[in-house]
């Protein structure tokens, strides 16, 4: 019996997964016009607290931008809008 | 006369005028100057940064400071695309110093959604070795059980990595996949009671073969609250030579067809609810590990046995911070509430089952300055015969009150 747990875990993951993907082209729209500020707002708070734009400088933003792309596989869309909206507010 | 008089005043006040105008000018055109100077970004840049964390564990039998963690971090990035990042880990822990390389790795963005990196980098199995690592994020001052030294998770290897975020409708998707040097299975020839045993701390690797893994992770919600991950990884721990071909007796016993499966479901969930003004942070990590069976030898009794080398260990912790409180200082408390449990194989030499319940309350001076204080249950109990310490316990079998501050730099 144990043996089933995980693939059925999986599998019911895969199956919710797949719902979502299924009405996800009304909303494509939306997501691309997202801004960078609630990009930071929606993706800086996950594994940590959210820094605020006036903690590091253009330069410093471009660098962790790039790290937390990595760290966090954020799309590059989001990785620029964060970092564009973090130089602009500093 | 006095016509001319006024023109030479007029002249006078014109001119210096227009010195005064062309001196402010310059002025001003010196300080945009700087102002875009200092706005334009540097092509190349180098950065440290890192976190340290210190504090008190005072359990009924024992009373001591310990610097858990001293991490600087380098960061070099080059251009748009190039990242060289490392960390280097000190810790003084039980009156033992020891310094470790976190990770060292280079990464370059290819495309869009495709990051290639190699050198030693931290295993996306799961996430929290990868992602909630460090002690300024860690809400709770110790890692869960299973993680971390003899625990039965891959936290840093050396090796190669494509990985990368990108959009699918709605949904995002995270992905990773690596191939790096492996772990080796403990024979018994150095401890005899942690035989059948991964040790994912080898610098060099002890055969030909690699590991392999992938973690797959999806955020089906459109404000990216929510990820589910699941990770696999595979290896072949044994070296091809017998640890005991110098011995007519034992050299039959060979590990090298040993394999090691290892498996891992992760969930992460982090919102900011309005209703109760603050945020809502819920993770958990499921680890399974099956390695093949294999025959050891008991040095204490020349035996030789085996048993079903399965292991496995989890852990869920939430967190609620009222971050959106009007009130200044409790906006900075965060309470938080881990129970994590670790269970190692049945009738082989380390066989425990354990659990722990720690309650903590954080607070939070800025974004990464932060006080943890918490209370830490263990249980445990021990099978197999002449283990001193449980494995991943670092030592600790009795309750224990955490003080510690961690503060990322
Ligand atoms: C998937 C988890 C995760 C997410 C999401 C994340 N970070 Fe991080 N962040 C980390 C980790 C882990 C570190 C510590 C550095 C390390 O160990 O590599 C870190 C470190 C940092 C640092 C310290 C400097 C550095 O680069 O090490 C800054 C600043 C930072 N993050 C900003 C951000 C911002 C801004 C966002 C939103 C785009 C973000 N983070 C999203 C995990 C994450």
């Amino acid at each position: 019996m144990k043996k089933f747990i995980i693939p059925s875990i999986f599998v019911f993951t895969l199956f919710v997964c797949m719902l979502f993907f299924q009405n996800c082209t009304a909303s494509k729209e939306a997501i691309a016009n997202k801004s960078g500020a609630q990009l930071w707002g929606e993706n800086c708070l996950r594994c940590h607290n959210t820094p605020s734009p006036t903690d590091f400088n253009d330069t410093q933003w471009k660098t962790i931008g790039l790290h937390m792309q990595d760290r966090a596989n954020l799309t590059k869309d989001e990785a620029d809008k964060i970092v564009t909206f973090l130089q602009s507010a500093n | 006369m006095n016509f001319n008089r006024f023109i030479l005043i007029w002249l006078l006040l014109g001119l210096s005028k227009s010195y005064a105008q062309d001196s402010i000018q310059s002025q001003l055109d010196a300080v945009k100057s700087e102002i875009t100077d200092l706005k334009k970004i540097e092509k190349s840049h180098f950065m440290i940064r890192g976190f340290t964390q210190f504090g008190l564990d005072a359990s009924s039998e024992d009373l001591s400071f310990n610097m858990t963690s001293f991490n600087p971090i380098i960061l070099w990035r080059h251009g748009d695309r190039f990242l060289f990042e490392s960390e280097l880990e000190m810790e003084y822990m039980s009156n033992i110093f020891s310094l470790n390389l976190g990770y060292a790795s280079a990464s370059y963005l290819v495309t869009k959604g495709l990051v290639i990196k190699g050198g030693k980098i931290l295993i996306p199995f799961g996430t929290f070795g990868e992602k909630f690592h460090p002690s300024w994020s860690n809400k709770l001052a110790s890692a869960p059980l299973g993680f971390g030294h003899d625990g039965m998770v891959p936290m840093a290897d050396v090796g190669v990595e494509v990985k990368g975020g990108v959009q699918v409708g709605s949904a995002k998707l995270s992905y990773a996949a690596y191939a790096v040097n492996g772990p080796r299975i403990k024979d018994g020839t150095e401890e005899p009671t942690e035989a059948g045993m991964l040790s994912f701390e080898n610098m060099n690797d002890n055969n030909r073969n690699k590991a392999f893994g992938a973690r797959l992770g999806i955020l089906p919600l459109q404000n990216s609250s929510l990820e589910l991950g699941g990770s696999v990884y595979y290896a072949l721990p044994g070296s091809f030579k017998s640890p005991f071909a110098g011995d007519p007796k034992l050299k039959d016993l060979n590990y090298n067809n040993v394999t090691a499966l290892l498996t891992a479901l992760d969930l992460c969930f982090v919102k900011i609810i309005q209703p109760l003004s603050g945020v809502l942070d819920i993770k958990g990590q499921y680890n399974v590990s099956k390695i093949s069976n294999a025959t050891y030898f008991n040095p204490s009794d020349t035996a030789r046995y085996t048993f079903q080398n399965n292991a496995s260990s989890y852990y869920i912790q939430v967190a609620f911070r009222p971050s959106l409180l009007d009130n200044k200082v409790l906006k900075n408390f965060e309470l938080v509430g881990r129970y994590s449990v670790y269970n190692t194989p049945k009738k082989s030499l380390w066989e425990s089952e354990q659990s722990q319940i720690q309650f903590g309350l954080d607070y939070w001076f800025t974004w990464r300055t932060v006080i943890k204080v918490s209370y830490q249950i263990n249980n445990g109990t021990m099978g197999g015969s002449g283990m001193s310490s449980m494995a991943g316990m670092a030592g600790m079998s009795a309750n224990v009150i955490l003080f510690h501050i961690a503060t990322g730099f």
